[in-house]
Order: structure tokens, then sequence, then C-alpha cells
């Protein structure tokens, strides 16, 4: 196979002085090896880059932080008006005109059902920014087309002006092109039938307008196709992504789209808007972080060299919802002062006025710059006031009269006219002719959202599974044949001559296990999809907690940092939340990647990363967003409590996530080899204690070709007649030993692993009830809630007739994983299945209990506990 | 005297790794603590230490070869 080779990154050389890029992040990098303390016989192989010398850590002295500008902005007006003309000028204040309008319609909307002449009841959220305009389209004015923004739930005025922004920017041919490929041109003919204009800018203004507001209110020609509604709208092709309603959340997946950008070669920036109430969530200190890692200019290969370009826009209206950022909730005095933490250049934050749309665009072209040159991230503290409530149903108690007249007198849109007017540059009755127009067009579009006939609501009662089918997309890309770019040929590793001599089945012809030195392990079997995923598609990138020197916290990426450059295969900062956000945004702008959690317990701490992130776009996208992400979960043994837990059932309930919990070498590969190429999020489960287990029931053992398993197929890994026994996870194991012991006891076991659970094709379960009769589930999950009794509940429906014996769970008590020397004792082992097994299905035995479980589970479970 | 370079106890469940590379030819000089080879075992690769300074006398697990913890891998004569 043939495979380009890249020069060896220069990891041994000093970092080169006098570069553009990164050139201020010089970190010392080992010119020669280093003599290590001796602190055993033997170390690991993989020796960093990076050398720690205690000398350089040993000087006293004292940190001195870079002087974070505040409010410096002072250009002069006549400047402004050569720099950008007049007609750019009115534009800034007209579309803050625009924005205010369409906030001013939705809240009027919300407090009397009724806007100028339209009456209607809005039930959805409206989290306005009236007075918060000029951050907006101060912000728009700066960025391309090609920008991308991401918002929060208070969005509207920055896709609005984001979206002005671009229609000014791009050709009218460009324009009439994305308006026409949207919903196969149905918004267009719409707007072009009911909100006709002369020019194709006014078309596209039209059809921005209403491509929103049919979408705030939830309307089949909603941008989102009334799937996301206000406070998640967007629309890509203006550069405006995701806006979220999860305080914070677009931090870390504007990362991951800045990440895309900066590799694809895409181009422009990707901008996180959020308020000053989310630096207080620690997912968006995690994404700063990941964005300032200094490996983007230490280690990385010099072609991609550089920082993500992510600017970091926090809209500080100075409070969040009732708390107040400065003074009481936080602990800085001035929102930028957090840069100072994130690097040495303390993300080159600026404190600047959102009362003035220009001091906004001035700062945001300044850093874009900086971002394009490969040095952000960048962080902007726009001070602004929200005028209006946090929400329309906010009583304004936690805010005084004085204090809302005081910033009423630095309204932006009311100073930045008299400015124009004062300056000539336009006269009132232009600037009152223009405010006219704004309500004359937002008044129209309007009038076309709430109106059935034009903007059709989503019938669910004509399509009963509309959402349901745009849960996935169920697609799969072809097998990837392309050839990226390697640092060594991987059958030049260590590991491939290893594992090329090691035999493909694990059991001798006489039936004896091969040592996993010996045979090829579910770790190895792992390892070959994604090489062969790695290698041949250059879009996909694999990355999280020790994935490059360690190989993996549990070695199955072992070797690969020989093969991938760091842009492919990199160590993450511990930042479970930041690790999943950045693939979402990674995944959602084109890319695809494979991302590891150390731990299945980890998944709490990115829980909202998981739940309502990377499981809801797509869905939330009206079917229009793919997230190939695969998540790979360890699941844990031996350390207790809190790093042993299958967690599946977690993520299995979530609407949106496919799941796999594979426990063989042949199955791990196949269905490792299908998630990779799913457009759809997969989280993937390993069972720490399986990876070097061999493959024992497929008699050709693991091809060493490529191949695929579908997600969602149970099988049967032995016949039988008497019993089903369906297991999830490493649970098949000792349910086939005790399917020996039953064996001996002339019962005769059918055994399934379940090998996915979302999907789930319940068929080959049922086809053998119609043998059995009877089925026990074994899992290693806590009973209650876990997914076994999910399959054994609708079991119980589907296979009623079947069934001579009501479905068994025997999974794990529903208490605290107990440590490595108690294990035996929590999770099923092989005599407490035939324990179940017998006493459950036949009772008629009188078959003494053999393993420990002699608490009375009925009981317990009748009490729900 | 000969000094044995054994195969370290590398984890609870790992009987056996192999021997991946040796870092230095029989006749060797050899100082204490400097690599003498490279180990892999189904999860790390590793390199292996002199136990003591001298010369190495003899490999007696090849390259690619298999072999199990506590067994002797090479021997080094000291002074
Ligand atoms: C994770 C999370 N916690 C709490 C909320 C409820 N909530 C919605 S907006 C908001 C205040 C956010 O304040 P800030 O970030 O300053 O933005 P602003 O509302 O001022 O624009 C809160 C607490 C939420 N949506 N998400």
């Amino acid at each position: 196979m043939k495979c380009v080779l890249l020069a060896h990154s220069p990891l041994v050389e000093a970092a080169p002085s006098g570069l553009n890029i990164c050139s201020h992040k010089y970190t010392k990098v080992r010119s020669e090896a280093p003599v290590l303390p001796r602190l055993a016989t033997f170390r690991q192989a993989m020796p960093k880059a990076l050398h720690i010398d205690p000398a350089d850590y040993a000087k006293p002295g004292a940190l001195a932080f870079p002087a974070v500008p505040v409010r410096t902005y002072a250009r002069s007006l006549s400047e402004e008006r050569k720099r950008r003309g007049d007609r750019t000028l009115r534009d800034v204040l007209r579309q803050m005109m625009v924005v205010r309008e369409f906030e001013s319609m939705l809240g009027a909307f919300k407090a009397k059902g009724a806007y100028q002449d339209i009456a209607y009841s809005y039930k959805g959220p409206a989290h306005l920014s009236i007075g918060q305009e000029a951050a907006a389209v101060g912000q728009a004015l700066a960025l391309q087309p090609g920008d991308h923004i991401f918002g929060s739930h208070r969005s509207h005025g920055e896709f609005i002006a984001k979206g002005l922004a671009a229609i000014s920017r791009l050709a009218p041919d460009e324009l009439t092109r994305i308006m026409a490929a949207h919903q196969g041109g149905a918004l267009l003919r719409t707007v072009e039938k009911n909100l006709p204009s002369n020019s194709t800018e006014g078309l596209a203004e039209n059809f921005l307008l209403l491509g929103l507001l049919a979408e705030i209110f939830m309307r089949a020609n909603g941008f989102n196709a009334g799937m996301g509604g206000s406070m998640h709208a967007f629309f890509p092709p203006f550069g405006v992504y995701p806006n979220n309603a999860i305080v914070g959340a677009s931090a870390g997946i504007a990362t991951g789209a800045a990440l895309w950008k900066k590799l694809s070669g895409d181009g422009g920036i990707a901008v996180a808007n959020s308020g000053d109430g989310s630096t207080g969530c620690g997912p968006v200190w995690e994404a700063m972080n990941f964005a300032a890692m200094a490996q983007f200019c230490t280690l990385w290969d010099d072609g991609k060299k550089g920082a993500p370009p992510i600017l970091f826009f926090f809209n500080n209206n100075f409070y969040a919802m009732g708390g107040q950022t400065i003074g009481e909730t936080m602990g800085w005095d001035r929102l930028s002062r957090i840069a100072a933490a994130a690097n040495p250049e303390a993300m080159h934050a600026e404190t600047v006025d959102g009362g003035d749309p220009l001091a906004v665009a001035d700062a945001v072209e300044r850093k874009r710059e900086i971002l394009l040159r490969g040095d952000g991230p960048a962080l902007l503290d726009v001070e602004c006031y929200r005028s209006g409530g946090h929400s329309t149903t906010d009583a304004n108690v936690y805010r005084s009269k004085e204090e809302l007249a005081a910033w009423q007198a630095h309204d932006p849109i009311a100073t930045f006219r008299a400015k124009l007017v004062e300056a000539g540059i336009l006269t009132i009755s232009d600037a009152e002719a223009m405010q006219e127009a704004a309500r004359a067009q937002i008044r129209a579009v309007t009038a076309a959202a709430v109106d059935p006939s034009i903007s059709p609501i989503v019938d669910i009662r004509a399509q009963p599974t509309l959402i349901g089918r745009l849960m996935f997309s169920n697609e799969q890309i072809a097998p990837p044949a392309g050839e990226a770019a390697l640092l060594k040929a991987p059958e030049e590793t260590a590991r491939a001559r290893q594992d090329a001599k090691k035999s493909r089945f694990g059991l001798t012809p006489e039936g004896e296990k091969l040592s996993p030195m010996r045979a090829i392990t579910l770790r190895d079997a792992l390892f070959e999809a994604i090489l062969h995923h790695m290698r041949h598609d250059e879009r996909l990138i694999a990355y999280g907690e020790e994935c490059r020197e360690w190989g993996g916290a549990f070695g199955v990426y072992r070797g690969l940092a020989e093969i991938m450059p760091y842009h492919r295969l990199f160590n993450s900062p511990i930042s479970e939340a930041a690790i999943v956000a950045t693939a979402v945004g990674y995944a959602l702008e084109g890319g695809r990647a494979l991302i590891e959690l150390m731990y299945g317990d980890f998944i709490g701490r990115a829980g909202d990363e998981i739940f309502n992130q990377m499981a809801k776009w797509r869905a939330m996208s009206g079917g229009a967003l793919k997230l190939p992400i695969v998540l790979r979960c360890s699941v844990g043994s031996k350390y207790g409590a809190q790093h042993s837990q299958d967690w599946s059932a977690l993520v299995a309930h979530i609407p949106g996530l496919k799941v796999a919990y594979p426990a063989t070498p042949y199955d791990a590969k196949g269905l490792l080899a299908s998630a990779l190429s799913s457009e759809d999020p997969v989280v993937f489960f390993e069972s720490q204690r399986l990876y070097d287990v061999v493959e024992q029931f497929k008699p050709g053992g693991v091809p060493a070709d490529y191949y695929r398993l579908p997600l969602g197929e149970p099988d049967v890994k032995r016949q039988g007649t008497d019993l089903t026994i369906l297991t999830i996870g490493p649970s098949l194991y000792p349910a086939l030993a005790a399917a020996d012991a039953l064996a001996a006891q002339s019962i005769s076991v059918e055994l399934i692993d379940a090998r996915s659970l979302v999907p789930f094709n319940y068929e080959p379960v049922l086809n053998s009830l119609r043998k059995t009769g009877r089925i026990l589930l074994v899992s290693e999950a806590s009973e209650r809630g876990g997914f076994a009794m999910t399959l054994a509940a609708n079991i119980a429906r589907f296979a009623f007739a079947s069934l001579k014996a009501p479905p068994r769970v025997l999974g794990a008590p529903n208490w605290i994983v107990p440590g490595a020397e108690m294990e035996t004792t929590y999770f099923p082992q092989i005599e407490d299945i035939v324990d179940a097994a017998m006493l459950e299905f036949f009772p008629e035995r009188k078959a003494e209990r053999r393993g420990i479980r002699n608490w009375n589970d009925l009981e317990l479970a009748r009490a729900g506990l | 005297m000969d000094v044995p370079i054994v195969m370290p106890q590398l984890g609870n469940e790992i009987e056996e790794a192999q021997v991946d590379e040796w870092l230095k030819a029989v006749g060797d000089e050899v100082g204490v603590g400097e690599p003498v080879l490279t180990i892999t075992t189904p999860k790390l690769t590793m390199e292996i230490e002199a136990p003591a300074s001298g010369r190495l006398k003899e490999i007696k697990v090849a390259a690619e070869e298999l072999a199990a913890v506590d067994a002797v891998l090479g021997v080094i004569e000291t002074e």
C-alpha cells in the first residue's frame, strides 16, 4: 500500500525565532537525550520531546501579566468615514434598527399578543438583545461570510447582523445560489411571492428574516425546519452556526469548528458568542484552555503550526439573569481579566465599549488578524447593557430605575444615530425614514411568518414520526480509500511487525487459549479498524487524554504516534467537556472525530456535551447537520466506585446517540469500523477487562482485512434449546462458562451477545425465545434503570406468548462498585449466573446456591432499592 | 561477575512480553542505567536499562522473540 511520508517533525530543534506564528511561544524543545534520574530499571520507550529542566523552575522571581487594554478605542468618526465610507456607517445604523425592531416585535407578542396590527400568540422563549445591538452589528461588520459564529440563548441579534453583513458582501449570483439551494428553493419561492424586492440583496434580507422568524415560531419553512427555534436557530451559508440554549456551550463547539478551519484550510475564524454569566461555566474555561494549548506551537508540524482561530466574544451585559457578575457571582472586576489565566499572552484580551459598533468592529478586526496568523486564541469583553428583561417573564426586580435610566443615556442606537446626524452623514428625517423602513420590513416579514398558509406549521399529526426520522441519518461513508500523509509506513512499526506474527484466532487446535502476545486481542482489533480509517481519511482526527506517547490509557493506540502527525493524533488536556464539545464543532463543520474518555465514569464531566450537543444537533438542525463522532469510553474495573461503572444505559437513554458495546475481537473490529463510517454519533464502550481477550468464537479468527459489522445486530454466540442468556459487554465470558456448567446439568443454553444497545434488533432474541421460552439477561451495570431492564421489558411485550417464565435480569446491585478485592461479590460471576438460571427457571431441580449473592434481591427490587 | 538482565514484572496479569530490539550487541560496553533493549507488552513499549556496568556478554532471547516474566534476557559481565 502506498503512503505519503512526511518529513519527521522537527521536534528536536529549538523553536525557530523570528517566525510570525507562535514566535512568542518559545518553549524548550529537547535537543539531545537528557540524563534522566534512575527511577526504575525500565521506562517507557517514547519519551516526550519537551524536556523539563528543574533548573528552569528553581529560580525565584515574579510572574508578570500583560496589560489588558480597557476601552482604548479612540478613532475619530472622520477617520472611520474614510475607512469605511458613509454608506457603511449608515448601514450599521440601519442594521441595529432592524435588530431592535425584530426583538421589539417578539417582545410585543410576548407582552401583548400583538405587534403593530398583527395579533399572534407566541409560546416559545424570547431572550431579547434590546440594548446590545452595537455588539452584534459591530462584530458582524468585522467578519467575512466564511467566518462562523456560534451563539447563545440571546443570539437573534448576532444572527441577523451576521446575515445582513454576509448579504452585503456576497455577490448577487452567490446569494441566489445559496437561497435556491436551501430546502430545494422552497423558502426562496415563498419570499419571492410574499416578500418581493427589486434587488437580490433586498430579497436575501427578507429571506434571512423570514427564515429566522419562521424558525422561532417553529414553522416548517424555518431555517431548521422548525426543529431548532429561538435559542438554536442557525443558517451556515451566511456563517451563522448553531446557537445554544445551554449557557457557554458554544465555547467548546466553536473551538472545534476553529480546529476544522485550521486543519482543512477552509479559512476564516470561528466566534463563540456568550454572556458574562458563562464565565462561571467550567466548559467555557476548558474551551479557552483547549484553544490555548501550547502544543499547537511547540509540537505540531510546521505546516500545521498555530492555534485554532477562535474568538471568545463575551456580550457582557453585567447580568446573568438576576445575578450580577461584577461584585456578586464572579471574582473578576473586568471580564477580560480571566484571559490572564489561559496563556502568557492573556489571549490578547481587551475590554471594549459594546455600546459603540465601531469600537467593537475595530477590536474584532484586530483580533481576527491575530487569529488568522495562528496566534490565537483571542478574547473580547464587550460591555453592553440589556435594557429589557432577561426573558419576557422578567419583572426586573433586581435593577433600580436609576440604573436603567443611566444606561438609557448610553443607548447604542440613539447614540450612534446622533453621532451620524451631527457629522452630517444623515439627516434626522433620513434616520426617521430608516426607522420606518425597518418597521415596515419587520412588519411584512412578521405577517408572512404568522400566516400558516405562507409559513406552514410542522404538522406532526400528518407525519407522526417526522421527528423520529430526523434523529439519525443512518448513512455511512464509503470505505475510506484516500492516502493520508503519514510519518512512517504503518507496516514499519514494531506493533505492526508484532501483530503480523500473531495468530488471528485465539484458540489452539486443542482449544487452549493463546496468550495476548500470541494472538490478536480485542485491543489489536480496535487498533486495526482505527488505523485503517486514520490512514485512509485525512478528515479523521483522534484525540483524548494520553492518546499519543502513552498510546491511549489502555494501549489501544500503541504505535499510532509513530505513524500519525500531531494534528491527527494528540493529547488533550484533562477536559472531558472540551474533548467532546470540540469534536461536535469539528464534526458539524465537515470533519470526523474519534475521541476517547479514559473511563466511562467520566461521562459526567462531559454530560452536557454528550447528552445535549453530540446527541441533538442532527435533529435540531432539521436533519441538515451530520455528526460523525465516535466517542470511545472504556469501562473500568479494579479502581472502585468511581472507575468501574457501566453507564451504557445512561447514554442509551438519550435520544440521538448510537451505542455499541462489543465483547469479542471480531465484533470489536467490525463494529468500530461501522462506527467510524457512521454519519451519526456513536458511543463505543470497551471493557478494560476485555482488552487482552483473544478471539474464541469466530473459527477463522479476526480477518486481517477491513470489514464492517452492522450496528444494532445481536449475535448468537452459541446455540441452545432450554434457556436464552442475553449478555451485554463482558458478561459474555462468565455466561459462556455458566453455559458449560449448565450443560453439565443437561440444560442447553443459547447464548446471545447484545453487541449494540442502540439500535437493537430484537428479532434474533425473539427467535431464540421461540425455542427456549426462557431468558436471563446479564450485564455488569447496576440493575435499576440498566439497559438490560429495558431489553427485558420489551422482550416481555414482544415474546409474551413464547415465555414460560418472566424475563430475569441479573446485573450488579444498586450500590457502589467496591474495590478490586470485593469485585467478584459485585459483578455477576459464573456461579451467580448458574444460580439465577437454576433457581429462577428450573426450581424443580432444587439446586443449591453456589454463589455468594445470598440476599433477597426481589425484596430490594420491590422497595426500589 | 555475571549480572542477568531479566524480564520485569509489568503488571499483575501480564505473563510474557516480546523482546523488540537489542540496542547493544554482544561485546558492547554498557553503563548502569543505559538502555540495552526494548520490550513490548500488549499495552506498552518500554526500554530496559542495564542493571550493572560492564560488557554485554550474552543475548539469551533474540529480537522479536517472546519471553516470560522473570526470564533471563541477557547477561552483563562486570569487571
Ligand atoms: C448550563 C445552564 N445553566 C443555566 C441556564 C439557565 N440560564 C439561561 S440564561 C442564564 C443567564 C446567562 O447569563 P449570561 O451568560 O450573562 O447571558 P445573558 O443572559 O446575560 O445574555 C441562565 C442562568 C442554562 N440555560 N444553561
